[in-house]
């Protein structure tokens, strides 16, 4: 008896352990897309409301999902903290702070920090031209996050799941 | 003379969870790794089935050689 229950036990939390990465495949797609309407809504911001960058970042980062409005919010206390910190240094250390959290890998995260280096340190056409190819870059990155979901979505649940067989037989 | 049947079915099952295995991954596309897969199912049946091999020639022994 004992023995069955450590059995389910093993295999259920196999099972977990691929649903769990199966989840972040299919978390990475909404995420980006989260990301793009954060940098549009900066680029009105910027653009058109000519907002300081500080207070685009709570409005940003309120208006988004939170994982990734938790980049911008924390980003933007960084920069009220006045600690001498610039844009660029805020924003790199909210990502490095919270990138964590989110399903996003380096690639995304390389974007946002070579944003960075622009953001509130040249003029508004020049900020312009770098969101939107920010933009575009997260773009093509989204059709590939769909593209590998698509694929190893349904993969890792079923490797999670066999995986957790595989070693219940050999151990029974 | 009692015969366990346990092993026979781990085997067949471990058998069985390679070829799923082999299936999902390649389905995925990540052949190569399917093969190592299948490799390591087939290293892990062929454990197995060494040590009842070994078991088979202890008994012959005794059997045989009046030990």
């Amino acid at each position: 008896m004992v023995k069955l229950i450590g059995a389910l036990l093993v295999l259920v939390s196999a099972s977990m352990v691929g649903w769990q990465i199966s989840r972040s495949y299919a978390k990475r797609p909404v995420q980006l897309r989260a990301l793009l309407v954060a940098l549009q809504m900066l680029e009105t911001e910027i653009v058109y409301g000519l907002t300081p960058l500080q207070r685009a970042f709570v409005k940003v980062g309120q208006r988004v999902q939170k994982e990734i409005g938790n980049i911008f919010l924390s980003a933007a206390e960084l920069l009220e903290q006045g600690g001498a910190l610039s844009a660029e240094e805020s924003l790199q250390k909210a990502i490095l702070r919270h990138g964590a959290q989110t399903a996003l890998r380096k690639q995304e995260r390389d974007v946002l920090a070579s944003l960075s280096q622009v953001l509130g340190s040249s003029d508004r056409e020049d900020q312009q031209k770098h969101l939107r190819l920010a933009v575009t870059h997260l773009r093509g990155l989204e059709e590939e996050a769909r593209a590998e979901q698509n694929k190893y979505e349904k993969m890792y649940k079923s490797l999670g799941f066999l995986g957790g067989l595989l070693v219940v037989i050999l151990m029974f | 003379m009692d015969f366990d049947l346990t092993p026979v079915f781990q085997i067949g099952a471990v058998g069985f969870i390679t070829a799923i295995l082999h299936t999902v991954l390649k389905q995925a596309g990540k052949e190569d790794i399917a093969h190592w897969a299948t490799l390591v199912g087939f290293i892990i049946v062929l454990y197995m089935v060494a040590h009842s091999v070994g078991d088979l020639f202890t008994e012959v022994k005794r059997v045989f050689l009046f030990k």
